[in-house]
């Protein structure tokens, strides 16, 4: 790159600073730096920011320069600026501080007793670090990517990055020498010395034209009052978990700020600084070194925690139009399902409904009153079906999330018991911590072993999403907006399909209406499944790999940023959608009396459904709830129902076929009418699991057999 | 014939690819002496050596003058090259152009010798090391005698450089009073802190990302003890943070730097199948697999009180390793719990038996898991912000080291939350196959292949792949301390070296199941589903690893019927023991 012509450079950021304007909507000009030069004039102000996309609308390659060499343009912006603040002051400022005093008076002096002819020393000249009280920041185009501390390397050095990361430590903010003022105790003149490192040597020998040429030898003595400092800390950050590679120890950065930099960021933020990658030089310890090696940081210009501002989204996080095509097809919902825990086979709609557990329901506060939206779900189901493995995906894929047995693990204490089996020898562990992730997952396996008054800390995290806590004489309350995943084995080694799900599981009621779906896993021997996962697991062994199969699965890390994706949609429930719910839901209450059901319905089942439907919507990023979204919550909350009462059925030895199936609720839709409406079928049926061309196929059937006749356009069925 | 550089400046002006050809050559790292052998004070600054060890940490990278222009007082030029090396060239009146320099990139990996070695492996290892004008040190001495030796030595040594670098003795009070309280094993990082291992940084040039954390790696580069490079000897006040300081840039004396330009990553840590080392004898054949699997087979079952079943297991056990990983599931793993111990008649026992095995193994870890234990010692390793370290713990241990768990030391009692997480980290090492290490802010899991062999009175409160309740036949627990005798006198030199290196190639050796079987094993499957419907995926991943590891055992190279039915039979009749044990009332 040829080299800059600074002066031509400095012209124009001259004219930028005093021209640049933005329209805003009114179409008025607003001189976006003028106004803030007008503040910093009357020291109302302290950080000018300036924005490189303005820049770069101003001039492209001004900007450019500007990321390369960020630490030259720093000071030739601030140089431009102090040339520029007098003709922008409108009235007198009144001194702030002490140093605004002093400055005052030495100017007044030097105007007095200053001889224009004479050529003073340097040194004894104000320098102009003394006189500007107001800082640079430069915000990076919105175009840069934020790196991880990883990608920055030597190539780097003196150019404007921005990384990402968390902060591990940091320093109390403390004074830091700008200007070193010193006074002379034989001439009284004053000596400045200008500090750009981390230390400095003091000046001792008066350098003033008396001492000099008298040989006075006066001493220096530093003045605190006429010395200018600034604010300092020193940050340490290190990367994130997800941009370390595998096998690799997270990287750290020093980063230095100075001035309203300070006091951004606490240990353990998330945050995005940018700043000048810089090589540190340190006296001392560098000459031991002997000069070789060089540490390295970052000057801060601009701090964002990330945490505190979602707005600010963080380029890194957002999914490249590849990605989102790859997700965009149709049968995204599938794919997403089938690509949690790929090693387990089928339980497609277990999956489902875990995954709309990740992404979570929309939380509601309608006057005071507060709906959760995380979704609860408990896997029940025989010993050894993969209930463990799915939790275990599930709280590897979370963001937070907790895994514990409920057996480990108490409400209460931190310390756990090792007791000793004396019949068997077996060592036990009883108690433990319950450490739940707040805006997480939590993932308690074992969940009928744990002890009933843990359980109830339960309750209240499962409905209230806070949790008490009574010690040592304190009581208190914190948030814990956790959706709970339990997996809970039966309590006579195998379901009873004979009994309730309270009583097969042990949990009482309460409890169980806490969750938005009860899944029965159920591994019965069946021929082609069995063939297909021992497939499956040879090939495994014998080839070391995966087997190659027809749906790519997706990647845990593409999944992981999708669901964060999806969690800031807030979708709402239009109007006309409400009273199909409610007709839902009605259904649902009507057919949990009429049937013998081993489960049961309530007003929590409404709020379910709308959990999850609102999930739904989520994982489409729509804003809204569709009728479809209903009906795939009404099918899952029905599937669920279905997997615990499903064995019953095939107890009484009697399977009624699909057909038979959806007669029976063409039957009941019908009642005492004899005409019913296709639509409405369909409806119908979809909520109950069915699908179309099933219900088509049972249309077709019953026609044949003269049950009931269906128009020609297909749109009604009369009974004969 | 050519050989490798024997200085930075030497490298530097070689043709790159010829030394990276001679580097492929195992003869030419046979004759660099091996920094974990050798006396510090017998090696030069800037000489080539080897380090052999496991990556226990990586530091942040470091801007060095790769180039760089010196002036002398008389304002003569000359370029200096900076790689390789920690300190400038420079004479009394020269001073660096600033101006003139080129920056590189490197990073330090901090490595340690691999912790848990055991002392056959380590005093074979020396014995392969070139010992330059000094008679070989006496094997009777022992290894730790040796090392004990060298840390007295080096002890003299820091001081000696201490004078050497000082001028004044005012000087040398205030690095004194400076030199910060770090202890040298908090510096020296040993995973295992009762067997301390040997610490070395070591400065990469090229692949960064090729190193990962927990590998077995062997690095040939210059030595650097330059006595300037302790921090300790710091003056006072130059920087804020000291300890860090202190804790990146430790004396050299204790944490030699090596610069390294070769590096190959170790498949085992078996000093007697390394090419790489000069073996002090031409090794003899070793006889058939399958007959050294006989002469195992009989040791162990010697040992294992006449239970051949577990013999069979343990030998499952020994050759185990991971050889494919998904997001969720670590196969080939095969954490062994031998329960059913006669804890009442004998003694000590898994305590004998881990000796017994660390004579077989190149690196084994024997841990008593006692409350103690379990409250007190760290386990997984944690990052300490104050120092930029991570601490290492217990459970940071190289590929193929094996973990011997005796729960038979477990009292009843309290499981503070350290110990509460410490069953966790074990649980979850046993499971997955991984470590989870604590950054403070989130954890990060690291890949680890650690076999673990748990002995227990009942069945283990930890998990494993397979639990064998001992059949111990009585007699054989009366003349057990006799079998003991037998068996050690039983292995002889010869006969040990035969067994080492048997175990270490059955780990290492491949295997292929055919695909006509392939189909026998998924239709015996679908058959054992209707016959048991409790049985799972897992036993049928337990069978393949399990008949794999038999077959491996007897020196075949692909699955066949006979090995897959009688993984069969084993496990039904593990099954039989198991059903066999009293059933506990509180768990199920």
């Amino acid at each position: 790159m040829s080299r800059r012509d600074y002066a031509q450079d400095r012209e124009s950021i001259k004219t930028f600073l005093t021209e640049y304007c933005k329209c805003d909507d009114d179409g008025k000009k607003e001189f976006v730096y003028g106004s803030q030069l007008v503040k910093l004039a009357h020291r109302e102000q302290v950080l000018i920011t300036i924005d490189l996309d303005h820049l770069a609308d101003f001039n492209e390659s001004l900007a450019e320069a500007v990321t390369e060499n960020c630490r030259r343009y720093a000071s030739i912006f601030s140089d431009v600026i102090a040339e520029l603040l007098p003709s922008y002051k409108q009235h007198e400022v009144h001194a702030k501080d002490a140093l605004d005093v002093y400055i005052e008076h030495r100017l007044m002096m030097d105007a007095r007793t200053r001889n224009p002819l004479e050529q003073r020393d340097e040194r004894n000249a104000f320098p102009p670090e003394l006189m500007k009280r107001f800082e640079v920041g430069f915000k990076p185009q919105s175009t840069e990517k934020a790196s991880s501390i990883r990608e920055v390397k030597a190539q780097h050095i003196g150019k404007l990055v921005t990384v990402r990361g968390i902060v591990t430590r940091c320093t109390e903010v403390k004074p830091m020498m700008v200007v070193a003022t010193y006074t002379c105790d034989r001439c009284g003149s004053e000596t400045y010395q200008p500090i750009n490192s981390l230390s400095f040597n003091p000046v001792s020998e008066c350098p003033s034209d008396d001492c000099r040429v008298n040989k006075a030898g006066g001493r220096l003595y530093l003045q605190t009052r006429g010395s200018k400092f600034v604010k300092f800390q020193e940050l340490k950050m290190q990367e994130h978990s997800d941009q370390v590679p595998v096998g690799h120890i997270p990287r750290t950065m020093t980063v230095l700020c100075r001035g309203e930099v300070t006091r951004m960021a606490q240990p353990g933020d998330h945050v995005l600084v940018s700043g000048i990658f810089l090589p540190m030089v340190r006296t001392g310890f560098a000459q031991m070194m002997q000069g070789l090696l060089s540490e390295t940081f970052v000057q801060a210009n601009r701090i964002i925690c990330i945490n505190k501002n979602d707005d600010i989204t963080d380029k890194e996080a957002e999914l490249t139009p590849a990605e989102l095509e790859e997700l965009a097809q149709d049968d995204f919902y599938e794919r997403l399902a089938t690509s949690l825990a790929p090693e387990i086979y089928g339980h497609l709609d277990v999956k489902k409904a875990l995954l709309l557990l990740l992404v979570g329901g929309v939380d509601k506060r309608p006057d005071g009153m507060k709906i959760r939206g995380n979704i609860n779900i408990c896997l029940m189901g025989d010993p050894g079906v993969a209930k463990s493995q799915l939790l275990g995906y599930i709280s590897r894929l979370a963001l937070r999330s907790q895994y514990t047995t409920g057996r480990g693990s108490s409400g209460v204490g931190l310390t756990a018991a090792v007791m000793k089996d004396p019949l068997t020898g077996e060592m036990i562990l009883e108690g433990g911590a319950l450490v739940l992730a707040d805006q997480g997952v939590c993932c308690i396996d074992e969940f009928d072993k744990m002890a009933d008054n843990d359980r109830t800390a339960i309750h209240e995290v499962m409905e209230q999403q806070t949790i008490s806590i009574a010690k040592a004489g304190i009581m208190t309350t914190l948030n814990a907006r956790v959706s709970i995943l339990a997996a809970a084995n039966p309590a006579f080694g195998r379901y009873n399909p004979r009994r309730t799900v309270e009583q097969n599981i042990q949990l009482p009621a309460a409890l169980l209406s806490r969750f938005d779906l009860l899944w029965l896993i159920q591994d019965k021997p069946d021929r082609d499944n069995d063939l297909r996962l021992a497939k499956h697991i040879t090939y495994v062994h014998s080839h070391s790999k995966q087997p190659p199969s027809r749906v790519k699965s997706l990647d845990m890390n593409l999944m992981r940023r999708y669901i964060n994706l999806c969690k800031r949609k807030n979708p709402t429930i239009p109007d006309e959608l409400t009273d199909y719910i409610v007709g839902a839901y009605v259904e649902l209450r009507r057919e949990a009396r009429n049937q013998k059901d081993m489960t049961f319905t309530s007003a929590r089942n409404l709020l379910g459904i709308l959990r999850l439907s609102t999930a739904l919507a989520r994982l489409r990023l729509s804003d809204r709830v569709e009728k479809d979204d209903v009906a795939e919550a009404l099918r899952l909350l029905e599937m669920s129902k279905d997997s615990l009462n499903q064995i019953h059925e095939h107890q009484k030895g009697h399977v009624p076929n699909t057909s038979d199936r959806i007669f029976a609720i063409v039957r009941e839709l019908a009642g005492s009418g004899k005409a019913v409406k296709v639509a409405d079928i369909m409806d119908r049926c979809t909520t109950k699991g069915f699908k179309p061309d099933q219900v088509d196929k049972c249309i077709d059937d019953y026609e044949e057999l003269n049950v009931w006749q269906i128009n020609m356009g297909r749109t009604k069925i009369t009974f004969i | 014939m050519m050989s490798l550089p024997k200085t930075p400046e030497e490298l530097v002006s070689m043709d790159t690819a010829s030394w990276q050809l001679l580097l492929q050559d195992p003869n030419q790292w046979q004759n660099i002496p091996l920094l974990n052998h050798t006396p510090l004070h017998k090696l030069k600054d800037q000489t080539l050596v080897r380090f052999r060890g496991m990556v226990q940490d990586m530091m942040d990278q470091e801007i060095y003058l790769e180039r760089y222009g010196v002036k002398s007082a008389d304002g003569i030029m000359r370029l200096q090259q900076g790689k390789y090396r920690d300190c400038l060239n420079l004479d009394k009146d020269e001073q660096v152009d600033y101006d003139n320099v080129v920056h590189g990139e490197r990073r330090t990996l901090f490595v340690v010798s691999v912790p848990g070695l055991n002392d056959w492996a380590k005093q074979h290892e020396h014995k392969c090391n070139v010992q330059e004008d000094e008679p070989m040190v006496s094997n009777s001495h022992g290894v730790k005698r040796v090392l004990q030796e060298e840390s007295s030595e080096e002890q003299m040594e820091v001081d000696s450089h201490k004078r050497q670098c000082l001028e004044s003795p005012q000087q040398l009070e205030l690095a004194k009073s400076n030199a910060t309280t770090l202890a040298a094993s908090y510096l020296l990082n040993s995973p295992l802190p009762e067997r301390p291992s040997m610490a070395c940084m070591v400065k990469v040039y090229e692949n960064f990302d090729n190193f990962s954390l927990n590998s077995l790696l062997d690095f040939v580069g210059f030595l650097s003890v330059h006595p300037a490079l302790d921090a300790a000897l710091l003056e006072a006040d130059t920087a804020e943070n000291l300890t860090e300081l202190a804790a990146q840039h430790p004396s050299p004396l204790l944490i030699p730097r090596l610069h390294a330009f070769g590096v190959q990553p170790l498949p085992h840590a078996n000093p007697l199948l390394d090419r790489s080392l000069q073996q002090p004898s031409v090794p003899a054949t070793l006889p058939a697999m399958a007959s050294l699997h006989k002469d195992l087979r009989m040791l162990l079952k010697l040992c294992l009180f006449d239970d051949e079943l577990a013999a069979d297991y343990l030998i499952c056990h020994l050759i185990s390793t991971v050889y494919s990983r998904s997001e969720l599931q670590s196969i080939g793993k095969c954490a062994l719990n031998l329960c059913n111990l006669p804890k009442s008649r004998v003694e000590g026992y898994a305590r004998q038996l881990s000796e017994l095995l660390a004579l077989l193994l190149p690196a084994s870890h024997y841990l008593p898991m006692s409350l103690d234990t379990l409250n007190t010692a760290a386990f997984a390793p944690k990052k300490d912000y104050e120092t930029s370290k991570l601490v290492s713990g217990l459970l940071q241990l190289a590929p193929h080291t094996h973990l011997i768990l005796d729960e038979t030391c477990l009292q009843q009692g309290k499981l503070e939350a350290s110990g509460v997480q410490a069953v966790q980290h074990l649980a979850n090492l046993i499971n997955h196959q991984q470590l989870k290490c604590d950054f403070q802010y989130y954890h990060i899991d690291y890949n680890v292949d650690i076999p673990v062999l748990i002995f227990s009175e009942g069945r283990s409160m930890l998990p494993s792949d397979f639990v064998l309740p001992l059949n111990a036949d009585s007699k054989a627990i009366e003349i057990h301390a006799e079998s003991m005798q037998a068996a050690q006198h039983y292995l002889q030199p010869e006969r040990l070296q035969q067994l080492r290196s048997y175990l270490t190639l059955a780990r290492t050796a491949s295997y292929n199941v055919s695909d006509a079987l392939t189909e026998q094993i998924q239709q015996d499957f679908v058959q054992m589903r209707q016959a048991n419907a409790k049985s799972n995926a897992d036993d049928l991943h337990g069978l393949l690893v399990l008949s794999r590891l038999l077959g491996i055992a007897r020196g075949q190279v692909e699955l066949d019927k006979n090995t897959w039915d009688m993984a069969m039979k084993f496990e039904a009749q593990r099954r039989q023991r198991l059903q066999a044990l009293p059933k506990s009332q509180v768990s199920n």
